[in-house]
């Protein structure tokens, strides 16, 4: 009988089955899966429980998002907006020379990545894959229109090339997007590689998240002397300033501002910014509050001592204190300090607020209105004894992406660019010579090095210089790690940050509350990076700048009192009133802020302001906040409106159906992005019965109460999605986190990227210089939904090794693992590694070029067996294999010897430049690759594959922070088994149990157990998971003890062991340290030509040093001779010539200075002491040395 | 070793090795100083063949 189909399959074909056979082969797996498979194959018949079930959104999520959204947001936004405001900005080239010249950009756009054939002249299409093949720049072209004079007439041109821009992988404009992943596999690329990171010259470079502190927002901070200061650092297109008002030790208030030699009384800054009243700077600063009148007053009595009542004896006065000349003028005109001390007070003081001209005249009140709101702020914190701001708090963070950080790069560029082309245009329009015609777009196509080049080089190096801001960063760009897939994913989460890491305060590496659900709160280095490098959570966004024009007027329209047109008086008269700032500028003042921000919030839900701009209210400082700016951290969360959430289960059946997505559900209005302070701001609750709501509040919160009686209810506005999502994408893979100690799943977080497994689906066909790879890779048995969300379980690295939890020999004390040699014979941990080896075959510009050959003996035409490896071109053969000493690529170079004086070169001589394998192991060709790169010089590359079965010494963890070296290799019949006749491949001590509390690792192999025997794989995920009681039921059912202990029969003795064994499959990750890449020895060998002494380092075959700290043993000993030994003799010992007489060296029993040879006698001291000597003679110095009978 | 050691004795090599094209699969012959490029389909990177020598293996 034939079963109809299912509703759910047969929407699956409907929809799915588009042309390329989405879903047909493995390759069509997304970061999700298969779309019949997702959500892990449920069907739209099963019932859905809303608790249970709004995890899902998190794959819908990431679906819509993927993993790195962040820096693919950040670069789509910086090439399809932010480039065109900068063009705009600086749109326009006049010349010096004739005034009736111009140059206007009209439009730029950034085209898909290609690369220049020198040969065909012409731009080809370039695959992410071919540049890393071929070390080429994934870089697509930098097109401009331009409208211009040329011979007194305007001209047009379109499509001029200014340069190239490194392309962002999987960005809007490279090549692999909107690709579906059968065609992303047809393009070498693995579909399941994140992206967002660059390709230069056949390096992946990411360009790390870097945190700051937020532009334009005060900040209350305590200096070291105790004075309270309120500090903004403000931010403009222009220029960055930082202003401070202090509440100093004298208990008066002052303004502290780079660009005046002292500090100013604030009361005449206020007064210099035309507000002249005391009466009205009191009001603009203090209200009615009698403590802060009385904490201001002196700072007000100051001023009058100072006899300062008019805004002119306020700027006369200031101006004595002005630096001058700081700023430059154009035309070198020499400013009165009065002009001077206006400028600064309009640019330089609180410089994001702008000071509009109103009329002529500008407009300083609202500098005055923000200097007042931040003596405000200063003297709260005086008031409540010391409370200030929380630097650490996420909220008063930024993060920079590589967008915005490409965006600084390609503005400076970019003017230097303008400013080379403006002078080649002067250069031209200057010549007497007027027939020829100044073509303005081919100066500017001729100049585009000068953008590609700043934007190649400051990638590839990691330095950032942007002359504009006196910005020198370095280390903003790293390689991308390709150890695992998870190394690759967890450095695109990467967040560093620009504190100094020598510092020794702890609040900033310390874990934040805040954090929460932003930021991992395992994954973070140990030692100096620790607390510093961050890495992102799995659902966090960041947003991109967003428009705040429209978000002002929607302020205004919904009642906000525009602050030009208030009195001081009003500011903070009535206690309701709250003051509203638009990304830390003031827009007014708001006299229902409970009503407001629950409106703003509707229009937003109602899409019609950015999903991405926040509002939040502070009870404290009595003010409202929104902020639209790029940088902020954000996650979304389901919206609970009367105390019902608005996701239903009708939603998630819709999302099951694939006819809505996330997307969807922000713009319904069900889930919405909240950032890290509008989070402080909200009641969000853990689970759905965690909600809670008195009905009827909301008419009170509005009508009746007032707002501190509202703000103590905690009706729940939001709840999470799911609470997994706190940990990131590295973290998430540990099962059962939350049984383990802490700092376990930190050391795990470090560890997870340094497992070897499958790297990539194009493993094989890329050309790292070091891959290690997996023999055997399997799925873990216990998984997580985070193993599921990422595709770990498609790109696993490690095995699930069967663990018996017990003493063995010896061989097992301090972590080290006992291995099962039969295991090791099956291919268990197995590994290869490919080491690439590249040689370039040159052409020099005078016509020389590298040769590469396969060479002969002259006479016998016999081959050395050196190049045994080697075939007719030089070049070694693929398959063949290469013991250390063998040459791979046999290769001359010509010797630069000149032309002779015709310009006709004689025979050219060559020198040989071959390469030879130095790598110890047993070493085949894996594969020889041959091309051209961009430069159009040959280049080759060798790969060269080992493979690697664990031995004693190799590194093994579990997932738990767990380390240990393999300890020992026991043959199969000498390790215990089961009654079942079960054989483990590991064996572990138990002793790793007690200290490290790693819970977690005992019900990961407790439902490993279970999973096995059942014949499925089991959920690790934190905070729910496989419940270890169902596990047991499942062990019970398949006739096992219930906490997973076995009978075991020794191997040795074969007699039973007189305990059970913790017996069960844990998934164990071989680690990159291996003991092949290590173990190192010498008796004698090489030095180092300076000092003679023996060289160091396993590279350079060097000798194991005798330490300050092994010398001092000696010493204690008493042990002259070995110490002698050591130190000179097998060292650098060296014979000298010391003259008794004068205490200098000589030379063959001979002393040159008393010029005789009496006296002179033969020791022995160690060659640096030489050297030491004669640098000493150097520097005129003499050393004397005093010769004694011993 | 000098300079000129192999420099002049350089074979007539016998046959000339050929490359496969790392795109379409074709054979290529490769001469000096010329750019590598498939004389079929245009594609920049060759791969070498494999070995005719006897490779032996420890399976371990």
């Amino acid at each position: 009988m034939q079963f109809p189909t299912p509703e759910h399959l047969k929407y699956a074909e409907k929809k799915f089955s588009t042309p390329n056979g989405l879903g047909a082969t493995i390759f069509e797996t997304d970061v999700v899966g298969r779309p019949d498979m997702r959500y892990g194959g449920k069907k739209l018949t099963d019932p859905v429980n809303m608790i249970e079930d709004k995890w899902r959104l998190v794959p819908a999520f990431l679906k819509t998002r993927g993993l790195v959204k962040q820096h693919l947001d950040s670069f789509n936004y910086f090439i399809n907006t932010d480039i065109k405001k900068i063009v705009q900005a600086n749109s326009i080239i006049k010349s010096d020379v004739d005034p009736l010249f111009y140059a206007k950009f009209t439009d730029i756009w950034v085209d898909y990545p290609t690369v220049h054939d020198p040969q065909l002249q012409t731009d080809r299409k370039i695959t992410p894959h071919e540049c890393r093949l071929r070390d080429i720049t994934y870089s697509g072209n930098i097109y401009i229109d331009i409208e211009y004079i040329k011979s007194r007439k305007i001209a047009t041109a379109g499509k001029v090339c200014i340069g190239r821009l490194p392309m962002m992988l999987r960005s809007d404009r490279c090549r692999l997007s909107k690709k579906t992943p059968k065609e992303i596999v047809e393009m070498g690329e693995c579909p399941l590689d994140p992206g967002g990171y660059f390709i230069i010259r056949g390096t992946e470079k990411v360009i790390l998240i870097q945190e700051q502190m937020s532009k334009n927002r005060i900040i209350v901070d305590q200096d070291r002397q105790g004075g309270i200061t309120a500090s903004v650092a403000s931010t403009t297109q222009e220029r960055r300033t930082k202003t401070n008002v202090q509440y100093n030790k004298a208990k008066k208030v002052v303004l502290k501002h780079n660009s005046f030699t002292s500090d100013i009384p604030i009361c005449v800054v206020i007064k210099a910014l035309g507000i002249l009243s005391d009466q009205e700077i009191v009001e603009i600063v203090c209200g009615f509050d009698p403590v802060l009148v009385d904490l201001f007053s002196p700072s007000i009595q100051e001023c009058a001592k100072l006899k300062i009542f008019t805004q002119q004896q306020a700027l006369e006065y200031m101006s004595t204190k002005v630096k001058m000349g700081l700023r430059t003028f154009q035309r070198g005109q020499k400013r009165s300090a009065l002009d001077e001390t206006k400028d600064v007070l309009q640019n330089m003081v609180v410089s994001h607020i702008a000071a509009d001209n109103i009329k002529g005249s500008t407009n300083l009140r609202p500098k005055a209105i923000y200097i007042g709101i931040m003596i405000r702020r200063v003297l709260f914190a005086v008031r409540d004894g010391g409370i200030i701001d929380d630097r650490d708090y996420v909220g008063n963070k930024r993060l920079e992406l590589a967008g915005q950080l490409l965006s600084l790069l390609f503005e400076d560029a970019f003017k230097s660019f303008i400013h080379h082309v403006k002078r080649e245009i002067d250069l031209q329009l200057g010549r007497n010579n007027r027939t020829a015609v100044v073509d303005a777009a081919k100066i500017i196509k001729s100049h585009s090095r000068h953008i590609t080049e700043t934007l190649f080089r400051s990638i590839s190096s990691g330095n950032w210089n942007v002359k504009r801001f006196k910005m020198e960063r370095a280390g903003i760009t790293q390689v991308l790690s390709r150890l695992s897939y998870i190394s690759a994913l967890g450095m695109l989460t990467r967040i560093t940050s620009q504190f100094e890491k020598t510092r020794k305060v702890s609040g900033p590496r310390s874990l934040q509350t805040s954090q929460w659900g932003m930021l991992c709160p395992s994954d973070t280095p140990e030692g100096e990076g620790c607390g510093l490098i961050k890495n992102l959570a799995l659902m966090t966004h960041i947003t991109t700048d967003s428009e705040d024009e429209p978000v002002r007027n929607i302020a205004y329209i919904l009642g906000v009192e525009d602050i030009n047109l208030l009195t001081g008086i009003e500011l903070y008269s009535n206690p309701s009133t709250f003051l509203v700032f638009l990304n830390g500028i003031t827009l007014g003042v708001h006299k229902n802020p409970l009503k407001f921000v629950k409106d703003f919030r509707r229009l937003r839900r109602a899409g019609r302001i950015g999903a991405f701009v926040s509002i939040y209210r502070n009870e404290q400082q009595k003010t409202i906040n929104i902020s639209s700016d790029g940088g902020r951290v954000c996650r979304p969360l389901i919206i609970v409106e009367n105390g019902k959430p608005n996701m239903t289960d009708n939603d998630i059946k819709d999302l099951l159906n694939g006819i809505k997505g996330f997307d969807d559900f922000v713009k319904e209005g069900k889930i919405e992005f909240v950032d890290v302070n509008e989070e402080s701001d909200s009641n969000i609750a853990m689970y759905e019965k965690d909600i809670t709501y008195i009905t009827g509040t909301e008419k009170q919160i509005l009508n009746e109460m007032t707002f501190e009686a509202a703000s103590e209810l905690y009706n729940t506005t939001h709840l999470e999605i799911e609470p997994f999502t706190i940990l990131g994408a590295v973290a998430g893979l540990i099962p059962y986190p939350h049984h383990n100690q802490s700092p376990r799943n930190t050391y795990q977080c470090a560890m997870g990227k340094q497992a070897i497994g499958a790297v990539a689906y194009n493993q094989f066909t890329r050309t790292d210089t070091l891959l290690y790879l997996n023999v055997y890779p399997q799925q873990p048995m216990v998984k997580t939904k985070t193993i599921e969300l990422i595709g770990y379980n498609k790109l696993p690295a490690g095995q699930n090794a069967t663990v018996a939890v017990m003493s063995y020999s010896g061989y097992d004390i301090e972590d080290a693992l006992i291995v099962n040699k039969a295991s090791l014979d099956r291919g268990f941990a197995r590994v290869q590694t490919m080491r690439r080896f590249s040689a370039m075959i040159k052409t020099y510009p005078n016509g020389t070029y590298d040769r590469v050959f396969l060479p002969r003996d002259p006479v016998t035409h016999k081959i050395d067996p050196k190049f045994s490896v080697l075939e007719e071109d030089g070049i070694c053969a693929v398959g063949e294999r290469i013991d250390p000493g063998k040459c791979y690529i046999f290769k001359q170079s010509p010797v630069e010897n000149g032309t002779t004086a015709d310009g006709t070169r004689g025979a050219v001589e060559y020198t040989n430049t071959e390469q030879n394998f130095k790598y110890p192991g047993v070493s085949y060709v894996d594969r020889v690759l041959i091309t051209t790169n961009e430069e159009d010089q040959t280049l080759v590359k060798v790969l060269v594959r080992q493979t690697r079965r664990p031995e004693l010494g190799d590194k093994f963890s579990s997932r738990h922070g767990q380390k240990g070296v393999c300890g020992l290799i026991v043959n199969q019949e000498d390790m215990p088994f089961t009654d079942l006749g079960i054989v483990p491949d590991i064996i572990m001590n138990p002793h790793g149990f007690p200290s490290r509390m790693t819970v977690g690792k005992m019900i990961e192999l407790l439902a490993g157990k279970a999973g096995v025997l059942k014949g499925e794989l089991q959920y690790g995920t934190t905070f729910g998971g496989s419940k270890v009681d169902d596990m047991s039921k499942i062990l019970i059912e398949h006739g096992f003890n219930y906490s997973g202990k076995d009978y075991v029969t020794s191997g040795i003795t074969g007699e039973p062991l007189e305990a059970y064994i913790f017996f069960g499959p844990v998934f164990y990750q071989r680690l990159k340290h291996m003991v092949l890449d290590k173990m190192h020895a010498r008796s004698r060998g090489k030095r180092a030509v300076l000092t003679r002494q023996p060289t160091e380092g396993r590279s350079r075959d060097g000798g194991l040093r005798v330490g300050e700290m092994e010398r001092d043993c000696l010493i204690g000993h008493g042990a002259s001779n070995l110490l002698m030994e050591r130190l000179m003799f097998s060292s650098d010992a060296f014979e000298i010539d010391v003259c008794q007489d004068c205490g200098l060296i000589g030379f063959q029993g001979y002393c040159p200075y008393c010029k005789k040879r009496k006296g002179v006698s033969n020791i022995q001291v160690p060659y640096a002491c030489k050297l030491l000597f004669q640098e000493l003679m150097s520097m005129n110095v003499v050393p004397r040395l005093i010769l004694e009978d011993v | 070793m000098s300079s000129q050691f192999y420099g002049d004795l350089r074979t007539q090599s016998p046959q000339r090795i050929t490359y496969i094209c790392g795109d379409c699969g074709v054979e290529n012959e490769i001469r000096a100083k010329e750019p590598i490029r498939c004389r079929d389909c245009g594609h920049r990177i060759m791969y070498k063949k494999r070995t005719k020598r006897m490779v032996q293996f420890e399976a371990r």
